[in-house]
């Protein structure tokens, strides 16, 4: 069977299936995204503040552009002034063209990084407002398809790369025997549905299919810890959620079903999410909601859970085992959406020898461009490695040999950047400069000091 | 310095406000009407904080990106706003019947003078930048230029009372158009950054770890 292209589905969109994707973009409004499509004023400021603007500054990625595409519809079909004169308001019908328009600018031009809410004068949070509009596109079977096929593996499979159970158990397995071999404990565990355990663990599957190094440091620090964790065998493994992206809650929720699922069938205590920036955001604030209940665990990030070893003196790490330049990049999900800015910048000051801050940082940061599910749309990608241009312009300010990323989306896209721009860096999650820096029983830990 | 107001128009001017702030209050209520989210995540901050910071710290320029890389162009929004708050209040002063004593009568005059000249400016900027050309519709240049001459209408009409009553319908105009347009931001500037500041702050984004870059 031949599948219809989005261009050939929009041109075969009947009135019906369009009444339905207004009907929805309508039922994700709430009072505060009615207030966000009211209040632009198009003074245009926002416009700098956007990744996509600031590399390649035309009108279509201001974001104030790509707000009024959504803006014109509501107006037109929501308000009496767009009714009654929509040509003085700039109202449009929710019609083939506009449905252009929306996937153009919310899946096209947009990585839903938010940067634009915090220098919106008016204060408009515009990933809000696309995050609807995504989800009328949803609607109506209008999804990039490869990004629909990243959901789709996850509901299928239980993980977005469609790695089957034995591969997983056997990669798990693999990186238990390193372990051993690393730390010469031939205790040393990756559990595999350990029930009871304190924590369940989840990763990336780009971990266990592209990076076991990052699972197995992180696998190392849990040694190091005494940590009583398991991962998990079955679906609930898997820290992803791209159903974040194509903004399909009923999906997305199903995603997170695996999560609560297994903490449930392992009965652990606490759900750590590793370093993922949209897979924390996903779990962590919209998982609840799209459930629509509060989880009767604890979530936490790993990175969280890695001060706390530090902190608490649980493991001892020594800077001088990483004595390069090291920068950091705040994922949008994990910092600015997620609130988590603080612990992972009071780790690597004690685990690195030298630590550059990049500018702007924190809330402020720039998004590396892989967000909103960019990395999984192909037909975007030359704007994708454009729009890079700005972490990569951030990240050659600092001058750092290294730069670390607390989530695997934002690692591939700065490993595509690194070679695009020719930034010459190595690209680390945190869990990896730790667990270089871990001081194991009866090694002596050197007298360096972590830049403040 | 003041004239006196013909009875007509100064009661135009009160229906225009009725009307203003009736529509207004209508459009407020209909965004409300759409309901607000139960959360269910619990909180990693103070949605209250959130709010405050987002009013304060948030607006200024070391804490916004956008306000730094145009420092002209927020000034000018600053002087055209406050150009806005004297000419209203010295309307409200009018309605009431008070006249404004010189010194005052002068501070308002010059302030709206000067908030007119930024709002002119803000229509040139905004008439001969590609992006912001392209962003704007009919009624971005409608709004400002009824809100220019209302505001400007305003203090020359203090120096020069025969302009009164070209002011008071510039008034009428002005408070007839507030709710059909952007001029709505004066109601929906406060919910949208009370909205803002409140997720951000549920989340724990806000107030700033550490402000600016």
């Amino acid at each position: 069977m031949t599948v219809a292209s989005i261009e050939e589905r929009i041109e075969t969109l009947t009135e019906e299936q369009l009444r339905h994707g207004l009907a929805v973009f309508r039922a994700k409004l709430r009072a505060p995204e009615a207030a966000y499509l009211n209040a632009c004023v198009h003074c245009g400021l926002c416009a700098d503040s956007c990744h996509y603007y600031r590399t390649e500054p035309v009108l279509d990625n201001v974001p104030a552009h790509k707000l009024d595409h959504v803006a014109a519809a509501f107006k037109r079909h929501f308000t009496a002034a767009g009714r009654l004169a929509p040509g003085l308001v700039g109202a449009r019908p929710f019609d083939r063209t506009m449905v252009r328009a929306w996937l153009d600018a919310v899946f096209g031009r947009c990585t839903l990084c938010g940067r634009c809410a915090l220098n919106c004068t008016i204060g408009i949070g515009l990933p809000r407002v696309f995050r609807a509009a995504r989800a009328a596109l949803a609607a109506m079977d209008l999804v990039p398809d490869d990004l629909q096929a990243t959901v789709d593996n996850s509901l299928e499979h239980g993980n977005n790369m469609a790695i089957t159970r034995k591969e997983w158990v056997e990669t798990v397995q693999w990186l238990e025997e390193e372990l051993q071999m690393e730390t010469g404990d031939p205790g040393a565990r990756l559990p595999l549905d350990k029930h009871g355990a304190k924590i369940l663990f989840t990763v990336n599957p780009r971990e266990p299919k592209f990076f076991p190094l990052s699972l197995l440091a992180s696998a190392k620090v849990f040694w190091a810890a005494g940590e009583d964790w398991t991962l998990a065998s079955d679906p609930g493994w898997d820290l992803t959620n791209y159903g974040l992206f194509n903004c399909n809650d009923e999906q997305a929720g199903r995603i997170t079903r695996n999560l609560v699922d297994a903490m449930e069938r392992l009965g652990c205590q606490t759900l750590v999410i590793g370093e993922c920036g949209h897979g924390f955001g996903a779990a962590r604030w919209e998982g609840p909601e799209w459930l629509q209940t509060r989880y009767p665990f604890e979530l936490r990030s790993v990175l969280e859970l890695l001060e706390e070893y530090i902190e608490s003196g649980r493991i001892t790490v020594d800077p001088s085992r990483n004595p390069q330049l090291v920068t950091l990049h705040d994922p949008c999900n994990l910092v600015r959406h997620g609130g988590v800015s603080e612990p992972q910048r009071r780790v690597l000051r004690r685990c690195v020898a030298h630590f550059v801050e990049m500018t702007p940082s924190r809330e402020h940061n720039f998004c590396c461009g892989g967000g909103g599910g960019q990395l999984a749309m192909a037909q975007y990608k030359d704007r994708r490695i454009r729009a890079g241009g700005m972490k990569a312009q951030q990240i050659r300010a600092t001058g750092a040999e290294i730069v670390v990323a607390p989530c695997h989306n934002c690692i591939d896209q700065l490993m595509e950047l690194n070679k695009e721009y020719g930034l010459g860096i190595q690209i680390r999650t945190v869990a990896e400069m730790v667990a270089a820096a871990l001081v194991t029983v009866g090694e002596p830990a050197a007298e360096g000091k972590a830049t403040p | 310095m003041s004239a006196a107001v013909p009875q007509p128009l100064h009661l135009a001017v009160l229906a225009a406000a009725a009307w203003a702030v009736g529509a207004l209050a209508f459009a407020w209520r209909r965004a409300r009407s759409f309901g607000r989210r139960v959360l269910f995540a619990p909180p990693a901050g103070d949605p209250a904080a959130g709010v405050r910071y987002a009013f304060t710290a948030a607006l200024l320029p070391q804490a916004k990106e956008s306000v730094r890389l145009h420092l002209p162009s927020y000034a000018a929004g600053v002087l055209f706003h406050l150009g806005a708050f004297a000419a209203l209040g010295r309307l409200a002063a009018t309605m009431a019947g008070l006249e404004l004593p010189p010194g005052p009568a002068w501070a308002v005059a010059s302030i709206a003078l000067l908030g007119a000249a930024a709002g002119l400016a803000l229509l040139a900027r905004r008439a001969i930048t590609p992006h912001l050309r392209g962003l704007s519709t009919l009624d971005d240049y409608l709004a400002n230029v009824l809100t220019t001459s209302f505001v400007g209408l305003g203090g020359a009409a203090l120096l020069h009372p025969p302009l009164e009553p070209a002011w008071l319908v510039a008034a009428v105009l002005l408070l007839v158009y507030v709710p059909v347009g952007k001029i709505r931001h004066c109601v929906f500037f406060f919910s949208a950054r009370a909205a803002m500041g409140a997720f951000f702050g549920y989340r724990g984004t806000f107030p700033s770890a550490r402000q600016g870059g």
